[in-house]
């Protein structure tokens, strides 16, 4: 069997989990949420921003949350300063005349920490979390709060999109994130997710409480959240249309590290902690379809990087070997003209290619329904040529991370 | 909450078999259209071996018809060369693209090498008969059994010196096809079975290191004399 034949189970399960995104997208759950609009119902909201050295980007985050399209008397904003040894306490209390807002000074204990003195803090009805490097658009609120309409949902999370991309990694991570708007829209509206991102998740706080609130949980605690109310039997919404933008890392180490984080935060949770959900009938297409095909994901980005690395410099040492001691002028002269007798058209290329295709207009399908500005070809194109050859990076490293049981740092 | 888990299960259930079905769809699609293009290029390839197999006879009969004075016949199979390597890439693509195993790419291979030698038997007997200088020939022997490391490059550096220098007659030979007319050609030719073989104007070589190794096996000057160089 070929190296290449290795690949076919991966790739058919890839195309199968896009068909089902694309037929989920056109059933009726997700056009009802899609065709859901901003409600006038004005809850009382608590929005919590836990800080830990975000002096740089906390005001702005700040001002984007001042700036929300909600009555400020229903509205409460909670600076929670968890020890933050740069200027991040002094920009704080520029906020601190602002009737909503509300600021909380701790020893430093993590993340889930000052979310949990947070929520301690508030009577309000609903919890929303925004980290410290993200923005919010005006109306993303009034987009969430219908979201909550039926009972048994706990949780909603935002359209996330990539702040101000500058460099080839933030644009590619851009599409990235504008793919996972569809993905999240589609998976919501069969109640398939498994994390409530730390950019503008919002949490019902009596479910919060009847849980048992944040954990450290592998330094993914909205990760953990997520399982811990899916496995509770609860619902986890999504607003399309609450549009917020988050700060990505601008170098290849810098995004290393922080999937790293994510990844062995999904390892040790979903493979750990939360085993039983993987194949769990009761949870439907987030236990037979979702996790299933997010662990398989883990090994086999690693497994088709191997192949194509292999593939690739066999196919460099071959070529150098054929091609040695011929005159460039002939290598690198076209053969007469077009003919398509010569297209490399295979089975294994059309596969790829299709696939590749469909995630692309998954990233259109992305921003359209978001209602995202911006422009996303540059993203589009460093999607396509970088990721495959990055994401691999970060899932060996928290591979490796979980195998020898070894833990960094927040941003270690 | 049970009710809505019935519900999610049952839409989730309904959207993979969906799923499933267009997955099965897109894959018997570009399974369909590969084989398709596959068998164009077969058709390409017969059609064209059709043409060269009418072509080679035509050279031959007229060459019997005017055995007295053959050289007084405007046939001539020096354009024939050309048609003979270009069904060569052709055919050699393909046998990448269907595998080395694939019968109707074996039967063109056999239709192809039975070609070769009678392409090679006309150009010797007209040379012959009209006392024309006989032009540099190649007889190129290769395995794509696994068991001949250097025979992609020989066949690169062969294809290299076929366009550079288009009087260069190359033939071409799989020498482990099972066709009787092959056999008899390499036992005429004593070809043994290290290989890639070369038989340049009857002087045998066996291995391939460098493409400049390569042109010292070609008679003083048979290389200089082109007029279509790319170097």
């Amino acid at each position: 069997m070929s190296l290449e034949a290795v690949t076919y189970p991966f790739i058919f399960l890839a195309l199968f989990f896009e068909s089902f995104v694309l037929v989920t997208l056109l059933s009726k759950p997700a056009r009802a949420a899609r065709a859901r609009g901003p409600g006038e119902a004005t809850p009382s909201v608590a929005i919590i921003v836990p800080c830990w050295n975000e002096a740089v980007t906390v005001a702005a985050t700040c001002e984007s949350l001042l700036a929300l399209d909600y009555p400020a008397d229903r509205l409460e904003i909670i600076l929670v300063d968890d020890g933050s040894t740069d200027a991040t306490p002094a920009v704080m209390a520029r906020f601190a005349d602002y009737p909503q807002v509300r600021i909380i000074s701790k020893e430093n204990g993590g993340k889930h920490t000052a979310l949990n003195d947070g929520i301690a803090s508030t009577n309000a009805e609903f919890i929303g979390c925004l980290d410290a490097d993200s923005f919010v658009e005006p109306d993303a609120l009034k987009e969430i709060i219908p979201c909550f309409a039926r009972a048994q949902v706990a949780a909603v999370t935002a359209a996330m999109s990539v702040h101000s991309p500058k460099t080839l990694l933030q644009h590619m991570q851009n599409a990235e994130y504008t793919f996972g708007i569809t993905y999240r829209h589609v998976f919501a509206s069969l109640n398939g997710l498994y994390v409530t991102p730390g950019p503008f998740s919002f949490y019902r706080k009596s479910t919060i409480e009847e849980l048992g609130g944040f954990r450290h949980a592998h330094q993914t605690e909205d990760m953990e959240m997520a399982l811990r109310i899916q496995r509770a039997g609860y619902e986890i919404e999504n607003a399309p249309r609450a549009r917020v933008y988050t700060k990505s890392p601008s170098t290849l180490f810098g995004l290393i590290k922080q999937r790293t984080r994510w990844t062995t935060g999904f390892i040790r949770n979903v493979l750990g902690d939360y085993r039983d959900l993987i194949g769990s009938r009761k949870h439907a297409v987030l236990g037979m379809l979702v996790l299933p095909t997010a662990v398989i994901a883990v090994g086999s980005g690693i497994l088709l990087f191997f192949i194509s690395i292999f593939e690739l410099v066999r196919s460099a040492v071959t070529a150098i070997e054929i091609h040695a001691g011929i005159p460039f002028s002939y290598i690198f002269t076209p053969k007469g003209p077009f003919d398509w007798f010569y297209v490399p058209v295979d089975f294994f290329l059309l596969l790829a290619v299709t696939m590749l295709l469909t995630s692309l207009v998954f990233i259109f399908i992305g921003k359209r329904i978001s209602r995202t500005p911006g422009k996303i070809a540059l993203g589009v194109i460093s999607y396509t040529f970088l990721y495959g050859f990055v994401a691999p990076l970060w899932l060996l490293r928290a591979t490796a991370d979980v195998s020898f049981g070894k833990n960094r740092g927040w941003r270690g | 909450m049970a009710g809505l888990d019935i519900r999610s299960m049952t839409l989730f259930t309904r959207n993979a078999l969906i799923a499933l079905g267009i997955t099965l769809v897109l894959v018997g699609t570009i399974a369909y259209s590969v084989n398709y293009l596959n068998n164009a290029r077969i058709t390409e390839l017969s059609a064209i071996e059709d043409q060269l197999s009418i072509d080679i006879l035509s050279l031959d009969t007229q060459f019997s018809l005017l055995e007295a004075a053959p050289c007084d016949s405007s046939a001539s199979s020096t354009t024939l060369i050309g048609e003979l390597a270009n069904m060569g890439n052709r055919l050699s693509y393909a046998e990448g693209q269907l595998g080395s195993n694939n019968t109707q790419v074996i039967r063109l291979k056999e239709q192809y090498s039975l070609l070769e030698i009678r392409d090679y038997l006309i150009t010797n007997e007209l040379a012959a008969a009209c006392g024309a200088k006989k032009p540099v020939t190649v007889l190129y022997f290769y395995s794509n059994a696994g068991d001949c490391n250097d025979c992609d490059k020989a066949g690169y550096a062969l294809s290299y010196l076929r366009d550079t220098y288009p009087t260069l007659r190359v033939y071409s030979f799989d020498y482990n096809l099972d066709l009787g007319a092959l056999k008899t050609f390499i036992t005429i030719n004593k070809v043994q079975g290290a290989l890639p073989a070369f038989v340049v104007n009857g002087k045998h070589s066996y291995g391939f290191t460098s493409l400049a190794d390569l042109e010292k096996q070609f008679p003083k000057g048979a290389l200089a004399t082109s007029t279509a160089s790319t170097k």
